[in-house]
């Protein structure tokens, strides 16, 4: 998998010391989920995002949410066009590969819901008429803390169509010293390692990725504990969560070069995964909280 | 709950064992009680919720089986038996194993663990004392038979055919048998008589002044018998062989008389003697001339003419002539004679009947007529089967062979064999029943005799019948020749020898189990890991809950360098097996769980080396 490993080598090149949160968002684009990257202004956000669309060769479109904001923004419009007498559909930023939300969070909730259909079914809906968005499609986007100013908390609806959030963190000090002094590859220096029509070959080959049943049943094992009420859990994890989990998993293990998955890459993208959806928009007192608690309550050994 | 395989498995074992109850002998009051238990496992089975309900209806049958298994040994119940086992294990299995494989499956595995037992069953078997019959079985039930202990020919109106064998003799080679018309088994003496029926008089057994058998001479032809059942204690002989097992004993009447008290197939071997038999020179009883006056008048009065008129010798004659002059007809549906002077009408009225009727007339004649005579039951004739591959030919003789002649005492002569039904009918004494009715049984034993195809396999099963019985004849007498063989005379070892047996029999079934054993389902592949993971914890090395098996070994290996090694070996071979996807090759399933059990070893190898050392306690393990 060389180009998969220089896809990633680029991108810890721009992104300098965060090769976990590199790994799992790359993770994400095979897996064929949407990404939320949260965390304070400045550390980075647009960045990786940025950095992955560019480097997937992927067709990407940049709109900034504020709180003015309108679905038709977004969709796109139908249009009287004179010369040939008739309405025309002019389609918005969704009609694109990648859709980069900058600081999703400080749009209205009226138009963030515009995005849900465009997230789940990648078609979007205009005065009655479906458009197919292209393949692939996803949405990377980043939002600030919940405590900053002017922002509105995502539904749960929308959350839970995200595949992963990350939150990147501020940078190890060496990795610092290395950005302050320049030796970070610039942005716009990034050419596409991989096309768009191989980055759908490598989402198929994660799917195939082998899932055998005593690994489902650790999934399975993580879903029911979330559910049960016994840890202290926030919101239950739902079907979609759980096979969001899976195809996750798969992507970590293509990542891995290995056929098969095995509970370590579970463990290692439900954080990721799961814990969004756990604390609902409303994180624990603890980074990762909850979803730390369920795996450590539920045996891994399988 | 209950695996719908487990419980259509358990409704053929139950119809197999119902199938067997109906050929057994219902006359056993062990049939009855295997019968209760077929019954009771039946309802289990119906109404079975858990499987343990299964369990217990399992049980009961295979008790039903073992009962069914003593009541019928032989050959042919034997592989149903086996096959009833096969079906009724396997109908376990597809239970425990929670319906993880399909039928066929489950028979093969079946059959595996079946022939794993093989070795501790001949085991048992050589080695076990025997017990003998807890009860006597004399009363218990009668065997199928042509015989019986009484004649009475007024009685019976019409005679069933069994062709079923009653006993085979197996001599050296034909040549040693006498030729067809000489072929007379005796087995009983009727010497008493009441004017209607013949019956055994007071057993003039061995006891009384009765020098036993001279011993075998050496050398002489033997024959081996082999008798089906019978309720009879009596046994057939040639009355002239001497009996090679000496608790067999003859009597005074020259009967043959075993040792045994239960009805079981029975073998004996007789070596041939040249000297005439010492019962034939045994002088006649008072009792051998009471004709019970006044029971049958005309029969009497012809008698009583020859005996004013005629020598004993001429006595005979006349009967003869009698028989041979007068319209007698052989038959073996000859009309009733009725309660009143049955023999006369027999003798001056039907002139039609059988065997008993003749043998019984005639001996009533010559008794009226002062000579001192009495009923020979036994079998007569045979038919020879060749030896083919499995056996040595012998004379198969049937339950319908059986045949009453008389015996009649003259004072130069001994007791002489006279059998009045080859006057009246040549052909049965020459060549068998069928002949002597000419026509009138033409579909009689079609099976047995009319397919020309068939009779190779039929006798080459009735050969590996015999051969089967014969192994089934060890008895304690045989098991304290074996012991003696191969023991010598420190008898208390044989204990010791069970003991050690038994031992290496299990040894030997696990050892077969355990190369029979297919790759290991997923929960024994787990066990295994578990066991491997076990060998850690005398360094406290212990998985935490939500620890994946990597993190694990890596704590451990860091921990214990010296196992870093077989712990990275044991995680990568366990994850292949564990996680890969099925549908690989088998062989390579097989390989992949001996990696397993290599790692395991180089873990406990790698263990061993490793000191004791105090070790610091367990970090909590950091999920990621």
């Amino acid at each position: 998998m060389g180009s998969l490993q220089q896809v990633l080598a680029q991108i810890n090149g721009v992104l300098l010391g965060k090769s976990d949160q590199v790994r799992l968002a790359v993770a994400c684009l095979l897996a064929g989920g949407h990404l939320l990257i949260e965390d304070v202004p400045g550390v980075g956000k647009t960045t990786l995002a940025e950095a992955l669309a560019r480097s997937f060769g992927l067709a990407f479109r940049r709109v900034h949410f504020t709180s003015d904001l309108l679905p038709a923004d977004l969709s796109g419009l139908r249009l009287f066009d004179q010369q040939l007498g008739q309405f025309r559909f002019e389609p918005g930023p969704l009609f694109s590969q990648v859709l980069l939300a900058d600081e999703i969070n400080r749009a209205s909730p009226r138009c963030q819901s515009a995005l849900l259909e465009a997230m789940a079914a990648g078609r979007v809906s205009v005065d009655g008429t479906s458009h197919e968005l292209p393949k692939p499609f996803c949405v990377i986007a980043t939002q600030n803390g919940l405590d900053q100013a002017g922002t509105s908390p995502l539904p749960e609806s929308q959350l839970d169509r995200f595949a992963m959030r990350l939150s990147l963190g501020f940078p190890p000090r060496q990795a610092e010293a290395a950005l302050l002094s320049g030796k970070s590859t610039p942005l716009n220096g990034l050419t596409a390692v991989i096309t768009a029509g191989e980055l759908e070959e490598l989402q198929q080959q994660a799917s195939r990725v082998a899932c055998e049943p005593p690994l489902l049943d650790y999934v399975l094992d993580l879903l029911a504990a979330s559910r049960q009420g016994g840890v202290a859990t926030g919101t239950p994890l739902s079907p979609r969560a759980g096979w969001g989990l899976v195809a996750a998993a798969k992507a970590w293990a293509l990542l891995e070069d290995r056929s098969y998955v095995v509970p370590a890459d579970v463990q290692a993208v439900f954080p990721a995964v799961a814990e969004h959806r756990l604390d609902g928009g409303r994180p624990a007192q603890e980074p990762g909280g909850y979803s730390r608690q369920l795996l450590a309550a539920v045996e891994a050994i399988r | 709950m209950i695996e719908p395989l487990a419980r259509r498995l358990q409704i053929l074992s139950l119809s197999l064992l119902a199938l067997q109850l109906l050929g057994s002998d219902w006359q056993s009051p062990l049939c009855w009680g295997s019968l209760t238990l077929v019954v009771m496992a039946s309802l289990k089975v119906r109404n079975a919720h858990r499987p343990a309900d299964l369990r217990r209806g399992l049980l009961a049958q295979l008790i039903a089986l073992g009962v069914l298994a003593g009541l019928n040994p032989n050959l042919g119940p034997g592989l149903v038996q086996a096959a009833t086992g096969l079906v009724l294990v396997a109908g376990l299995l597809a239970q425990e194993s929670g319906g993880a494989g399909n039928l066929r499956q489950m028979l093969s595995r079946s059959g595996q663990l079946l022939v794993v037992c093989l070795p501790l069953l001949v085991l048992l078997f050589l080695f076990i004392p025997r017990l003998g019959p807890l009860w006597p079985q004399a009363e218990l039930g009668r065997a199928r038979t042509g015989l019986s202990e009484q004649l009475d020919p007024g009685s019976i109106a019409q005679l069933a055919l069994d062709p079923s064998p009653a006993l085979r003799i197996s001599p050296a080679q034909e040549q040693d048998l006498p030729p067809a018309d000489q072929r007379y088994w005796r087995v009983r003496v009727l010497d008493r008589f009441d004017g209607q029926r013949w019956r055994a008089g007071a057993s003039q057994g061995p006891a009384q002044a009765w020098a036993p058998p001279a011993p075998a001479p050496p050398g002489a032809a033997q024959q081996l018998w082999l008798v089906e059942p019978s309720p009879l204690s009596a046994l057939p002989w040639d009355g002239s062989g001497v009996p090679l097992n000496p608790q067999i004993t003859s009597t005074a009447k020259g009967e043959l008389l075993g040792p045994w008290q239960t009805q079981e197939r029975r073998s004996y071997g007789l070596a041939a003697s040249n000297q005439p038999p010492a019962w034939q020179r045994q002088p006649p009883a008072r009792s051998d001339l009471n004709f019970a006056a006044g029971s049958n008048p005309q029969l009497e009065a012809l008698a009583e003419g020859w005996r004013q008129q005629l020598p004993p010798a001429q006595r005979l004659a006349a009967a003869q002539a009698l028989f041979q002059g007068q319209p007698f007809r052989y038959t073996l549906q000859p009309p009733p004679l009725g309660e009143v002077a049955p023999l006369d009408r027999f003798l001056f009225g039907s002139r039609a009947g059988f065997c008993e009727h003749f043998a019984s007339a005639f001996t009533d004649l010559m008794r009226a007529a002062g000579l001192p005579a009495r009923v020979v039951v036994g079998y007569q004739g045979g038919s020879w089967v060749p030896r083919n591959l499995w056996g040595r030919g012998y004379l198969e003789v049937l339950q319908q062979d059986a045949h009453a002649w008389s015996e009649v005492w003259l004072a130069d002569q001994g007791w002489v064999r006279i059998d009045p039904t080859a006057w009246v009918a040549p052909a049965r004494i020459r060549a068998g029943l069928r002949s002597g009715l000419a026509g009138q049984w033409a579909d009689l034993g079609l099976l047995r005799q009319g397919l020309p195809w068939l009779r190779p396999l039929a006798r080459s099963w009735t050969n590996l019948d015999l051969a089967w019985s014969q192994l089934l004849n060890y008895d304690q007498a045989s098991q304290d020749e074996l012991m003696q063989r191969w023991l010598g005379p420190l008898r208390s070892w044989q204990g010791m020898v069970l003991v050690v047996g038994l031992a290496l029999a299990l040894t030997l079934a696990v050892g077969i189990l355990s190369l029979l054993r297919p790759s290991p389902r997923p929960d024994q592949q787990r066990r295994r890991l578990d066991r491997s993971l076990s060998r850690l914890a005398r360094f406290q090395l212990v998985p935490q809950p939500g620890e994946t098996l990597p993190a694990f070994c890596q704590r451990a290996a860091a921990q214990v360098p010296e196992l870093a090694a077989s712990l990275k070996h044991l995680q990568s071979s366990y994850e292949r097996l564990r996680f890969a996807p099925r549908g690989t090759p088998r062989d390579q399933e097989r390989a992949l769980s001996r990696d397993l059990g290599a790692a395991d070893r180089e873990l406990a190898a790698a263990s061993r080396r490793v000191k004791r050392r105090p070790v610091e306690r367990p970090q909590p393990p950091e999920p990621r």
